[in-house]
């Protein structure tokens, strides 16, 4: 390790690191809160969705910003660190306001509601961290900081089964991937000597490692990172956790962690590995697992008949489409994923939203029970028409341009392979995200089905992810300067 | 070598000693054989010149973990007798797979040309590392600890036993609970 690139971190640095700041002190306080004033969530909840939006109103300075590190030198703040604190803000404030109206975490049996929104706000703390770290040992650490308060809220409901068992199976495979991944870090550090991805980067450019110790690195990595993304071959767990975790945290874990883990991963594989390609060719490596990924996800989603499951394989199969976009090493790739990520979120929540304030009523996520929705709640069905089309990515909603753009970046580079294989997995997932519209416009209801009255707040937030799902659909040209501008000053493409 | 037989002292230990704690039917028995693996590790770590770590594998893994460990297994009601015995059918997998990971990891550990540093006499690592830890690391020393706290939390949720109290203060609730949620 250079000597340059040690610094001692100051209290000016705290500047450049205010919206975490922010978020872990809202934490803090909201557990604070939640001891001084009991028996009162709205106390912690308030405090968490105040410091979501300041976190969120502070995000978008940093966005022209060049490159900086702060902390020691192992912690990056640059334009794409901005804009996945703006990501991750708006994913926390969508969630805090599914979760406030959902029986599944408010209901009146369930204890720990100032906890649930104080982990909240932790993990979206971490999850910036996340897309900040440059340093295997900041990597390390707040990949396990998101990942121990997932494991938490996985097990939320600790009265039902199912949602133990979504719990510990979280825990079991997320202990040996990390474990897996920690010794693919230790090789890398003793190949490279150096704990900074500066360092481990011009250690390889300088020829430090072999193919077969490179590849070795790469594939245990991957099993910590894939495992986050919910990558195939890593990705048993997701179908049992976001089916057995309450509802709200099925939607948070299906666009918060894999959004991080993607930021991790861009920063991690972007700046030091890419010197090692001559050695290992880890794009073909991960070509062949977004492939993978894709085509199981949407194969296996197609024989789903509950809506959660389905919505956990149609999630790896979208993991498959942005590690496309991740493998192509340009600015065009990178604009596609962030801008994809950021309309994935929208639809995804969207869509878990539904089950989510359908749940209430219903206590059910079977496809069966969705039969007729589409007159018996006629306004919810017509947004939740609108995310599966966007899931799809058909025309005219945020998916489509999403996918084009995704698409398109593929191509430029010359992998017509590997985008011909994305358009017949999203002509493969038309058939099931139909599917679900087609219970509910198509099957009778029968006759003594529940009324399913839908919380207001579910509707406005319903609103909320819909009405951008269509308008960016049509102009999407402010966003997609966002991620445009956060790629900017990338130094390491 | 007397170095060489220090190693592969400590090394035959731990992997025999780790080998019984996966083996061992027994709970009681595999949670003692960690003693001995972790301990394996500390005089490895001892061995290599890292003082500190060895002294912290000893002090924390096995003074305090472990004894917790071993506390956890006594106290808890498990099933009488053995675990039970499970079949060749998942075992034979298993060893191939761990058989095909360790020649993997041989094959690298032996293949690669590893950067060495120049041994000289092993110097004491304690001062470096807390002056590290006050200085370039204080951030992620710091991160750590809310790593630690989420940690706690989260067990506090997921095992705390809720209070007879509670249930009361619940029923009076009832009706100021259901105008805080919308």
């Amino acid at each position: 390790m250079s000597v340059d690139m040690l610094q001692i971190p100051d209290w000016s640095d705290l500047g450049g690191f205010l919206p975490e700041t922010v978020m872990f002190g809202a934490f803090l306080l909201a557990l604070l809160g939640d001891l001084v004033v009991r028996r009162r969530p709205v106390v912690p909840f308030a405090v968490v969705m105040a410091g979501a939006l300041t976190a969120l109103a502070l995000s978008f300075a940093g966005l022209d910003a060049p490159e900086r590190t702060i902390l020691g030198g192992l912690v990056v703040v640059d334009g794409m660190a901005a804009f996945f604190r703006i990501l991750f803000s708006l994913i926390a404030v969508a969630t805090l306001l599914v979760s406030w109206a959902s029986e599944e975490i408010m209901g009146r049996s369930r204890e720990n509601k100032g906890e649930y929104y104080a982990l909240i706000a932790l993990m979206t703390g971490g999850m910036m961290v996340m897309a900040e770290a440059r340093d295997l040992l900041m990597l390390y650490l707040s990949l396990e900081l998101v990942s121990l308060s997932s494991y938490v809220m996985a097990g939320y409901m600790r009265n039902s089964l199912r949602a133990t068992e979504a719990s510990l199976k979280y825990v079991i495979f997320g202990a040996v991937s990390s474990g897996v991944m920690l010794y693919g870090l230790s090789l890398l550090y003793g190949l490279t000597g150096s704990l900074t991805y500066a360092g481990v980067r011009d250690a390889l450019a300088a020829g430090a490692g072999d193919p077969l110790s490179l590849l070795t690195v790469c594939v245990l990595l991957l099993a910590g990172l894939g495992y986050k993304i919910a990558m195939v071959p890593f990705h048993f767990w997701a179908p049992d956790v976001y089916e057995g975790a309450p509802t709200p945290v099925s939607a948070f874990f299906s666009v918060g962690p894999k959004a991080a883990g993607f930021a991790l991963m861009i920063r991690f594989f972007y700046t030091t590995m890419q010197p090692a390609v001559d050695r290992v060719d880890w794009r073909l490596l991960i070509a062949v697992l977004s492939v993978a990924t894709m085509t199981f996800g949407n194969l296996v989603a197609v024989r789903q008949v509950n809506v959660k499951r389905l919505l956990a394989y149609s999630s790896i199969a979208h993991a498959g489409y942005l590690l496309m976009g991740f493998l192509m090493l340009t600015a065009e790739g990178l604009q596609a994923i962030l801008f994809y990520l950021l309309v994935y979120a929208l639809m995804n929540l969207g869509a878990f939203l539904f089950v989510v304030a359908l749940n209430n009523s219903l206590k059910s996520e079977h496809l069966d029970d969705y039969a007729g929705l589409g007159f018996r709640s006629p306004w919810a069905a017509a947004m939740m028409i609108v995310f599966l089309f966007s899931l799809t990515g058909l025309p005219p909603t945020a998916g489509f341009i999403g996918k084009f753009y995704l698409f398109a970046a593929v191509m430029h580079e010359g992998w017509y392979w590997l985008a011909i294989v994305g358009v017949l997995n999203s002509v493969v997932s038309l058939f099931y995200y139909m599917k679900i519209a087609r219970t509910m416009y198509f099957t009778k209801a029968p006759a003594d089905a529940p009324a399913v009255p839908i919380a207001p707040l579910h509707y406005v937030t319903l609103v909320l992810l819909a009405a951008p799902t269509l308008f960016l659909g049509l102009y999407w040209g402010g966003f997609k300067d966002l991620a445009d501008r956060a790629v900017q000053h990338f130094t390491a493409l | 070598m007397s170095g060489d037989l220090v190693f592969y002292g400590f090394a035959l230990l731990t992997v025999l000693s780790g080998f019984f704690v996966v083996a061992s039917r027994n709970v009681v028995h595999a949670a003692f054989s960690l003693l001995f693996t972790l301990f394996g590790v500390a005089g490895l770590y001892a061995q290599l010149g890292a003082d500190f770590l060895a002294v912290t594998q000893t002090v924390v893994y096995i003074g305090g973990i472990l004894v917790l460990v071993i506390f956890a297994v006594m106290m808890t009601r498990i099933p009488r007798g053995d675990a039970p015995r499970r079949g060749l059918d998942r075992a034979v997998p298993a060893a191939i797979l761990a058989l095909l990971v360790f020649a993997l990891i041989y094959m690298v550990i032996v293949g690669t040309r590893w950067p060495e540093r120049a041994a000289g006499a092993p110097e004491a690592t304690v001062a470096e590392i807390g002056t590290g830890l006050m200085t370039t690391f204080v951030f992620p020393f710091e991160y750590a600890s809310l790593v630690l706290l989420a940690a706690m939390v989260g067990a506090a949720i997921l095992i705390r036993e809720r209070a007879p109290a509670d249930d009361a203060a619940d029923a009076d609730d009832a009706a100021g609970e259901g105008e805080v949620r919308s």
